[in-house]
């Protein structure tokens, strides 16, 4: 779902900029008030589960690939507010340093994956969960955990529908928009009536599962082995809980490969010289002489280095700069609130 | 008080008094050291960006397990020198070398991170005392052994000459320093009329310090040589990290055979 560069118009980027903007300031100021300082930190370890999460390639039937995303997952646990700022961070990692999604699509990657997604699978998760609960507690986080199991399945799985309508609705209105005097696209070159299925088909199936496996399985396991990194704050100290949580993102580094086996590239993640060849027949003029962004570890690979390794080697450095970004975020914001 | 002085101080101090006890890392000082010296020099050495970048990923993911305010502090301290690194070799982009620009600032992130997070796992005497057990000459030892004392104590004696000097200046200056800024002007009167008088009763102080610092050390049986009393037994943890050293020579030697070819 990482819309790549070149893909959507300027035009489109800058009004995708300008609607996830008010979500991150509104975020930022939501997450200031209301996440206590010591939650921060987690931040961190949830983005790391994010981005770990968007390396776990799935291939479909017909040579397409998607992942999951957790947004979700991290809205369960911190919020939908740190979910949103979680994400973005996750995936500006992912553009700059990996060149997965693009800089000017930066925008409406967040508002798709880091605003609709967490938001919309909150909603359903909070929404199926106090439908569910007998006992009808104050705070759906005190409900049985299979209630909030079942709830997070299905508030995950219409989450990442509706972020991956989102994207194929952007991607579908470019060529209505954007043409050359040849009534050729200069994005985008699929309308509506080819981006809605391809994207929807996929999501529906297969990426949908995955996602809804992700965050159930790993809502399951941070509740039993972790339980206070999403109700109590979270203490520094080395606890058999903070333990748990890196041995499963360890876990989860080590298997990144297994995203390696799905072969083919995700629908809309075509290179410029790949997509003349899936049906198109040209190359949009757009894409050609676009926008490039060199990133300094393309790809998750290291010339020279087996792809498994450099994909391990990958996750390794985006989990370990998450986590560190998160607990600056947190000693600068400890240091402002004594000031 | 001069606060920029007490600043640089507690920097000395603060990763002394901030060191958990239960946080102190088992291994033993001088294999850590020998370790972080090793990783230093074939980084140094290294011309394959596979094995720079596989170097960098374990301190980055060291550094991530650390606390808020220890990832905090590192940072801080990395911040000048990558920053610094990469404005001086930045003009290899414009001249067509980006790779060399990115090349040095990358080895000297890893260097200064490595020698930081070392820092962050031993204490000032850990670090001396290691270089008693790698058989460093004494006269070194020493010196460094002194060198943080007298940093503190001395810091401490100038700044209380200072806080003296500028309060008895408070009379002479008076018509001529607005309310405003009285407090900034005083204290920048006073470094600059009396920095030389400051630097040299700190120097006289600090040789009839050491005079009898050292005249103690010998009445309490000191002949030159550091002994360690503390001795600890090697534990299997120092070998398993001794076995790291090795598998980062042998990595090094893969890389750089792998880009030979």
């Amino acid at each position: 779902m990482h819309i790549p560069e070149n893909y959507l118009s300027p035009q489109t980027c800058a009004v995708m900029y300008a609607a996830a903007a008010p979500a991150w300031v509104i975020s930022a100021r939501r997450i200031r008030a209301e996440l206590p300082k010591e939650k921060i930190p987690m931040m961190g370890v949830a983005a790391a589960f994010s981005f770990l999460g968007m390396m776990f390639n799935v291939p479909l039937p017909g040579g397409t690939t998607g992942h999951a995303v957790g947004g979700t997952l991290i809205a369960m646990l911190l919020g939908p507010y740190a979910s949103c700022i979680a994400v973005s961070v996750a995936l500006l990692l992912q553009a700059l340093l990996f060149g997965d999604g693009g800089i000017l699509s930066f925008g409406a990657n967040c508002f798709n994956m880091a605003f609709v997604l967490p938001f919309a699978g909150y909603f359903f998760t909070t929404m199926i969960v106090k439908l569910l609960d007998k006992k009808q507690h104050s705070d759906w986080r005190q409900a049985s955990l299979r209630c909030r199991l079942i709830g997070g399945a299905i508030g995950s799985y219409i989450g990442i529908n509706a972020a991956a309508f989102c994207a194929a609705v952007e991607f579908g209105i470019q060529p209505m928009l954007f043409r050359d005097s040849a009534g050729n696209a200069l994005y985008c070159p699929y309308g509506l009536n080819i981006s809605i299925p391809a994207m929807m088909v996929g999501h529906l199936t297969i990426f949908g599962l995955a996602e809804v496996l992700f965050t159930v399985l790993i809502y399951a396991f941070v509740a039993k082995a972790a339980p206070d990194m999403s109700v109590a704050p979270a203490a520094e100290k080395k606890t058999k809980s903070n333990r748990a949580v890196q041995i499963l993102l360890a876990v989860l580094i080590v298997a990144t490969p297994i995203g390696l086996l799905a072969e083919g590239t995700a629908w809309g993640e075509w290179g410029t010289d790949e997509i003349a060849a899936t049906g198109a027949g040209y190359t949009p003029a757009g894409m050609k002489g676009g926008f490039e962004w060199k990133a300094l570890l393309p790809d998750y690979s290291f010339e020279g280095l087996p792809d498994a390794a450099g994909y391990i080697l990958s996750a390794v450095i985006g989990v370990a700069l998450l986590i560190i970004f998160f607990k600056l975020l947190s000693g600068l914001g400890k240091k402002a609130k004594t000031a | 008080m001069n606060l920029q002085l007490m600043k640089i101080l507690s920097r000395l101090l603060e990763t002394e008094a901030g060191r958990d006890e239960d946080r102190k890392l088992p291994v033993l000082p001088w294999v850590r050291i020998l370790l972080a010296v090793l990783t230093i020099f074939l980084c140094a050495l290294s011309r394959n960006a596979v094995f720079t970048y596989g170097v960098l990923a374990v301190e980055l993911l060291h550094l991530s397990l650390l606390t808020t305010g220890q990832v905090g502090r590192v940072m801080k301290r990395l911040a000048l020198p990558v920053l610094f690194t990469a404005l001086i070799t930045l003009p290899a982009v414009f001249l067509g070398s980006p790779a060399t620009c990115l090349t040095v600032t990358l080895k000297v992130t890893e260097s200064v991170l490595v020698l930081l997070l070392m820092n962050e796992d031993l204490s000032w005497k850990e670090i001396t005392g290691a270089f008693g057990a790698l058989h460093f000459p004494d006269l070194f030892v020493l010196v460094l052994d002194q060198t943080v004392r007298f940093l503190v104590l001395l810091g401490r004696y100038s700044d209380e000459i200072l806080e003296a000097v500028t309060l008895r200046m408070v009379g002479g200056l008076q018509e001529r320093i607005s309310k405003e800024d009285e407090g900034r002007r005083l204290s920048h009167h006073a470094r600059q009329h009396n920095f030389g008088g400051i630097l040299g009763t700190t120097f006289l102080r600090a040789r009839r310090m050491s005079a009898a610092s050292y005249e103690a050390m010998e009445c309490r049986g000191f002949d030159g040589t550091y002994r360690t009393y503390r001795k600890r037994t090697f534990h299997w943890y120092d070998g398993a990290y001794l076995g790291i050293g090795a598998v980062l020579i042998i990595l090094f030697a893969f890389c750089e055979r792998a880009m030979g070819k």
